[in-house]
């Protein structure tokens, strides 16, 4: 529905809330930074149902046309090899891991489930696969039914259900938020809008964000916009020492997205390793997982 | 992978039996030039558009590939040469009958071949099982023919199959298809017939890609330099496949070829490099891993 010329936001999920206008967010022992590292772990199906939605999703090839054996086995290295160097490089540095994980990899790959949860690892809610989003085409019952489809089968994979939710390639419908709260999701990761969390308005409980860094997406750097390798570790380190700094008077999030496919090549990982070394040589870190955030902010909202 | 096209069992990389290639080497390092003609006056298949620029021909883009043949591949081969690499060529066969003095100097390094189709304006796509059939004989013929030496594997023409392709490969008697960006190791596919096996192929480290992007060969050189520091670390655990896929169009170019010149310098100054070709990862792999990978990742599925 187009905006109504009015105070705020056009749509209902938050509140308006510009930075200079905020209460003091205190992390834990008064860190300056949270880091969040999520990975996601998506499977983009060799054969999707026609009426099924997505983005041209990046995938290291352009399209060529069916059967696309390189296109989506460039993919499925994340799940064979790169998300073991992810996994490694974070535990190296003593970063808890977010892992987004849809449906047919809960279903379909055991062994990286129990490999993720025995890392200690918090999984997450990432739809049913790379190859169907959500958006608006979908009847509210479709998208009700989508989200339990994949809260079901990470549920049954983990033994827990997920605490938090992103969306295949962000996407969400104008009811997303609302859907996911009402099948128990306290937190999602598609509003690439902040540098701490925020509240969301629900009738079915407490619901937040935590917001990705979209530019830090290594997909968005490394694919869409093509920055060399190196440069991203710089990106990285620069954003860090920028929050760091903000980070004194006011807490900041750093939530970065990433996938084991593109920065868990070999030529790759050697820069995110080392630009999570330099930011976690600092003190005033906070490495957690999205859940720890999200509680922390829930006990500890800002104030004035 | 587990799901459709169920040609590939999953097997996590951490978790597989050791590879030992020859002499204890960490790395199997081969050499894929893509060796190609593009026709100037293609027929469209209906599917996919060799020349979408212009209507044909498309004299640019034809003289662009055609240099590749006229001079860069002389260019490439001078450095090739300086470090003694043998190729396995990614090959359009086609060029054997246009220009014999390239299936001279290529028969004469004793460079092995794998079939890249007849030309790389002609795709599989839209071939039925019996053309796909005639296509293999086809290749093969006319690999022998011109240089003595027996077919073994493909890059599908333009990286182009059929769902079909692999049982008809290994229908053909080939061991290997290099259309897998899967692994950095080889892995069996499953076929009705015969064995076969994806041998990691790159269309990362792939001339072809990046400099059609803004990267530069700078670029390829560094990133070349740190695939290898990877791979070669975790090559003393098990043995890792590390390809550089190169166009003669491309790095060949007066300013690039030094880049090639650099890379090779680095890797081959290192022990424990097997400069070796995709024909023979496969057939050491097939004699020496392959019924142990399948049961190992059978037991490691059935398990689950």
């Amino acid at each position: 529905m187009p905006a109504e010329r009015r105070f705020g936001m056009d749509h209902e999920h938050y509140d308006w809330s510009p930075f200079n206008k905020r209460g003091i967010l205190r992390w834990p022992d008064n860190a300056r930074v949270a880091l969040c590292v999520i990975v996601d772990l998506d499977h983009p199906e060799w054969d999707p149902p026609a009426d099924s939605f997505t983005t041209p999703f990046a995938g290291g090839l352009a399209a060529r046309g069916f059967p696309d054996y390189a296109r989506l086995s460039h993919r499925e290295y994340g799940h064979r090899v790169g998300i073991f160097r992810v996994l490694d490089t974070l535990r190296k540095h003593g970063i808890p891991a977010t892992v987004a994980m849809d449906a047919m990899t809960a279903e379909n790959y055991p062994y990286l489930v129990r490999h993720c949860l025995d890392a200690g690892a918090e999984i997450i809610g990432h739809g049913v696969s790379l190859s169907r989003m959500i958006t608006s085409k979908m009847s509210e019952g479709e998208e009700r039914e989508y989200i339990s489809q994949s809260v079901s089968a990470l549920t049954r994979a983990t033994g827990n259900a997920p605490a938090g939710w992103l969306g295949p390639e962000y996407g969400e419908s104008a009811r997303t938020p609302q859907l996911l709260s009402e099948a128990g999701i306290g937190y999602v990761c598609d509003w690439v809008n902040d540098e701490q969390p925020y509240p969301l308005h629900s009738p079915h409980g407490e619901m937040f964000t935590l917001p990705v860094m979209w530019e830090l997406d290594d997909v968005s750097a490394l694919w869409d916009r093509r920055v060399v390798i190196g440069r991203y570790q710089q990106l990285l380190e620069e954003s860090f020492e920028t929050l760091y700094e903000d980070g004194q008077q006011n807490g900041r999030l750093m939530a970065l997205n990433l996938h084991p496919w593109l920065i868990g090549q070999p030529f790759r990982i050697g820069y995110l390793d080392r630009a999570l070394g330099r930011m976690m040589r600092r003190g005033g870190v906070w490495a957690a997982t999205g859940s720890e955030i999200i509680d922390w902010f829930q006990r500890n909202p800002p104030t004035a | 992978m587990p799901l459709p096209p169920n040609r590939v069992d999953y097997s996590p990389i951490i978790d597989r039996p050791t590879i030992k290639w020859p002499n204890d080497a960490r790395v199997a390092l081969w050499i894929a030039p893509n060796v190609e003609h593009y026709e100037y006056e293609p027929e469209f298949d209906g599917n996919r558009d060799p020349w979408p620029r212009t209507p044909y021909p498309d004299v640019q883009g034809y003289a662009y590939r055609d240099y590749g043949n006229r001079v860069g591949f002389w260019r490439m081969t001078d450095v090739l040469d300086k470090y003694n690499i043998r190729c396995c060529v990614s090959l359009n066969m086609a060029v054997l009958e246009h220009f014999p003095e390239i299936g001279e100097a290529m028969v004469q390094r004793n460079y092995d071949f794998m079939s890249h189709g007849i030309y790389n304006t002609r795709y599989l796509n839209t071939y039925t099982e019996e053309q796909e059939r005639e296509f293999y004989r086809d290749t093969i013929d006319t690999l022998k023919r011109h240089t003595g030496k027996q077919l073994k594997g493909m890059l599908g023409p333009a990286i182009s199959g059929t769902e079909h392709t692999p049982d008809l490969m290994a229908e053909a008697g080939l061991i290997y298809h290099t259309d897998w960006m899967h692994d950095d190791q080889p892995v069996p596919i499953r076929v009705k017939s015969g064995k076969l096996v994806s041998v990691p192929y790159s269309i990362e480290l792939n001339d072809a890609p990046l400099f059609r992007q803004h990267y530069e060969g700078d670029y390829f050189a560094e990133i070349c330099k740190a695939q290898f520091d990877q791979l070669y670390q975790e090559g003393a655990e098990s043995g890792r496949v590390m390809c550089i896929a190169l166009h003669p169009y491309l790095i060949g170019q007066p300013h690039r070829a030094r880049y090639l010149d650099d890379v090779l310098g680095y890797i081959m100054s290192h022990d424990g490099v097997w400069q070796t070709t995709a024909d023979d990862i496969a057939e050491y792999y097939i004699a020496n891993y392959y019924d142990e990978a399948v049961e190992h990742a059978a037991r490691l599925n059935s398990s689950e």
